[in-house]
């Protein structure tokens, strides 16, 4: 067997990096976001716009899971309405933890638009958002960007802590 | 991690899964990725074939004509958007039209080429749409891909025409709001002219694709009687043999003075309505190479009327409104309070990229109208698949659900 | 004194209207001006009673007694060719006579020609299922029944369509208000975590304008985002929020405006 000899002072260096566990997880979650596959209305369209060839939703390592088991934010785009609630919370708990809520759309974030009898005024009051995407319906680079914010916000916070649930009630 | 309580009981309340026959109860639904939206499906299966078929729609129910009671006409103009959601101006346009002839106003020319420009370019969107959809459905990952780059496109043809990529409101009752901007013509007619080698590269990928045509060939026959029987409107029902364009037969808009042939077919299976979706694009390109010659015809004729003259419900052009004080009056008045149109009803069938899409409108004089029905043709689209899905197998419900072409936003409203 | 309020009609009404005026109508011609539907007119006529007939917007209107609805619908399918069933619905009336009025829209392709066949039915009368005539009548026969409570004889699956099967009330009726009652704003809230959570979980804001400074609970201000639940006094930090990385991270490159090219064709 060859043996090869490593100049641990030249060549680049040693073939190790140090780096704390902290920051490799967040590194590790937050460039592999899985998102769920939940388009309700047509914010759903713009989400598979962003998922699809112009822009690309791949190169941040977001690739869409049509399980929530597998799944690690939902990207809840579209008007949420009474009969669907019970839906969005079940998927919700199936979700592994840690599990991360985007709320796409004016319809998502207030009901938007629609102020009736049959809309849900919001999916906060129903599963916790972590981030709200304004516009009706936002674009697909609106998106993208808060996926960026959303991997900010994971890098930020501790990952060898047990996460702290986030609930509701 | 401990669950939180919940309230939720057991997924199927109603239905008992200890059957003395081996028939498996399977749901379908509502969040699938290829349902299309938010459709549910409770499948009866004897083995692999299905034996029953009950959709359940109504996830996507946000009241809209409960909402349009409660609007002034032009209020509830953005909400259409929000219903076909793929195809939003010919949302718009059904709307409009109603209410146009409902009020008897007559659209100036260059609008009406502006409107058909804007129509036929959502009808390419929502056919290249439901191609990349549905290919994705059956596992053609490259066609899903190939066909939202161009729909991109004819986004951004939009988009500088009307500053939104899907919520359009790009039609106002009486007209449009603006003309056309300088690079629309030739930014559409760059796409136009790259438009069927583009169509040929999909059909190169799928037309002999054996995978393909196992999933599509024989498979969703609806025949004619069926299709007439559910309603069908659209592909749907040229596929099943009834040569039946509404803007053939009762010609809105231009479309009298435009070439175009209506192509159909009797097979009625999935593969005849992908082939109509496939030469309907065609033609609409052949319409909007039409619409351009008769846009430069408008403005060699010096047509700059945009808006209908109608003072009573139509406000008057901006540069009116910002010089003159009774036209700024009238502007508040139908701003503030909405127009009145006369006592009376009116039922309006246009060709939706999707089918028949008839706005009924009861008004009583008031600023509101009494009663507003949208006829969306997927809701029946949706409805045919009880009797259409028996004696199919499992995998057909998804390449049926596709060729379906439905809209949740439009099934439910 | 607060203003009276009528509560048999909740939808919106014009806050002003002109004591003089008087709303023009749209065109009614009589039915003679056009051939086609002159014969159908008679053709229906023979057989059963017809109160009102006219033409509007190019379309016969026909009203036609609600016991006749299955046979008169047989009659123009088979011998009139009136082949499909474009729409059903209904239209509430209550508060004006104590009456629904059902309409029919039907369409034959062969002579291009639409016509609406419309009834009166009482507030609790059921109509007669055309199910049998048109498959298309299963589903919209339940959605009127879903909107408006009118049940349809004979159907073989009358259940609501739309709203969940627990539902209550028919949200299409005019004493129903667009924002819901008290049922269907807590309905999620109910059956998800029980009524005890309505305290927790708050009322809808249905002020789609409001804004509360104060409130961390649903958005935060914008550049002075604190974590949810924190007591707002006034006094928080600016934040700033860009998706520049500080210090840079591997692989994610600082924009370099200088360097960055504009790529103004849209083509491209």
């Amino acid at each position: 067997m060859a043996q090869h000899k490593v100049n641990y002072t030249k060549d680049g260096g040693l073939p190790v990096a140090l780096t704390s566990i902290d920051k490799i997880v967040n590194w590790g979650r937050s460039n592999s976001i899985w998102a769920l596959t939940y388009g309700l209305a047509c914010c759903g369209i713009e989400m598979m716009a962003s998922g699809a060839s112009r822009y690309d939703f791949d190169r941040f390592g977001t690739i869409f899971r049509a399980s929530p088991r597998q799944a690690d934010v939902m990207i809840v785009a579209g008007t949420l309405t009474k009969k669907h609630a019970e839906f969005i919370k079940r998927l919700y708990d199936q979700m592994t933890e840690p599990k991360w809520v985007i709320s796409m759309g004016s319809c998502a974030n207030t009901g938007g638009m629609f102020n009736t009898y049959s809309t849900v005024q919001g999916v906060d009051r129903l599963i916790p958002v972590d981030l709200y995407l304004p516009g009706c319906a936002p674009r697909p680079e609106t998106l993208q960007y808060g996926v960026m914010l959303l991997q900010k916000k994971i890098r930020a916070n501790s990952a060898s802590r047990a996460q702290k649930a986030k609930r509701l009630m | 991690m401990a669950q939180v309580k919940n309230r939720l009981n057991p997924f199927f309340e109603n239905i008992t899964f200890d059957r003395e026959d081996n028939e498996l109860i399977l749901n379908f639904g509502p969040q699938h990725p290829s349902a299309h939206g938010q459709l549910r499906l409770m499948l009866h299966l004897q083995q692999e074939q299905i034996v029953k078929a009950h959709p359940d729609i109504g996830y996507l129910h946000r009241g809209m004509e409960k909402m349009a009671e409660n609007m002034i006409y032009n209020e509830f103009m953005p909400t259409t958007d929000r219903m076909d959601y793929i195809a939003s101006s010919s949302n718009n346009y059904g709307f409009a039209l109603a209410v146009e002839k409902l009020i008897d106003v007559e659209v100036p020319r260059r609008a009406k080429v502006i409107r058909m420009m804007l129509l036929e370019i959502n009808r390419l969107m929502s056919h290249l749409f439901w191609l990349a959809t549905t290919a994705l459905d059956i596992g053609a990952m490259t066609v899903f891909l190939f066909a939202f780059r161009e729909r991109e496109y004819l986004m951004d043809i939009i988009e500088g025409y009307c500053g939104a990529r899907l919520t359009h409101s790009a039609i106002r009752i009486g007209g449009v709001p603006l003309d056309i901007q300088d690079s629309f013509i030739a930014q559409l007619r760059v796409f136009l002219d790259k438009l069927p080698q583009n169509i040929k590269d999909y059909e190169d990928l799928l037309d002999k694709n054996r995978i393909w045509l196992m999933r599509m060939e024989e498979v969703g026959v609806i025949s004619t009687d069926m299709a007439l029987s559910w309603g069908c409107t659209g592909p749907m029902l040229r596929a099943s043999g009834v040569k039946w364009d509404i803007r053939k037969e009762e010609p809105y808009e231009l479309y009298d003075e435009v070439e175009f042939n209506v192509p159909w077919s009797d097979k009625g299976d999935n593969f005849a309505r992908y082939r109509i979706y496939m030469e309907e694009m065609r033609e609409s390109a052949k319409i909007l190479y039409q619409t351009i010659d008769m846009y430069q015809e408008c403005v060699e004729n010096n047509q700059t009327e945009l808006m209908a003259h109608a003072p009573k419900y139509v406000s008057a052009p901006k540069l009116d409104i910002m010089t003159q004080n009774y036209s700024l009056m009238q502007h508040f008045v139908l701003v503030t309070q909405g127009m009145r149109p006369p006592v009376g009803e009116v039922y309006i069938a246009t060709e939706s990229p999707k089918g028949e899409l008839g706005y009924y409108i009861n008004s009583q004089g008031g600023p509101y109208p009494y009663r507003l029905k949208v006829r969306a043709p997927s809701f029946w689209h949706t409805g045919i698949l009880t009797d259409l899905l028996p004696g199919y197998y499992i995998p057909d419900v998804v390449s049926i659900i596709g060729t379906t072409n439905i809209v949740f936003g439009e099934v439910d409203r | 004194m607060r203003a009276y309020t009528p509560k048999d009609d909740v939808q919106k009404k014009s806050y002003y209207t002109d004591r003089f005026f008087v709303s023009p109508q749209v065109p009614k011609f009589p039915v003679e001006n056009d051939e086609v539907f002159t014969k159908d007119l008679e053709a229906i006529k023979a057989k059963f009673e017809v109160s009102e007939a006219y033409i509007q917007v190019e379309q016969m209107v026909v009203f036609i007694q609600p016991e006749d609805n299955y046979k008169v619908l047989e009659l123009m399918k088979n011998e009139l060719e009136y082949t499909q069933l474009s729409e059903l619905s209904a239209i509430d009336w209550l508060a004006k006579e104590n009456k629904f009025e059902v309409f029919y829209q039907m369409l034959s392709m062969n002579k291009r020609k639409r016509i609406r066949v419309k009834m009166f039915i009482d507030k609790d009368q059921a109509v007669n299922s055309v199910e049998k005539l048109f498959r298309s009548a299963d589903w919209s026969e339940r959605e009127m029944f879903d909107m408006f409570g009118i049940e349809a004889n004979a159907h073989p699956f009358m259940k609501r369509i739309l709203m969940p099967y627990d539902w209550q009330g028919f949200p299409l009726l005019k004493t129903y208000p667009l924002q819901g009652d008290e049922f269907a704003a807590w309905y999620e809230v109910d059956k998800i975590y029980g009524k005890e959570a309505r305290d927790i979980i708050g009322p809808e804001l249905r002020d789609t304008a409001k804004v509360d400074r104060y409130d961390s609970q649903r958005f935060a201000r914008l550049g002075h985002e604190v974590p949810k639940g924190t007591k707002i006094t006034g006094n928080e930090p600016k934040n700033e929020q860009s998706y520049q990385e500080e210090g840079g991270v591997f692989l994610i490159k600082k924009l370099n405006k200088k360097d960055s090219v504009v790529i103004d064709d849209p083509q491209r």
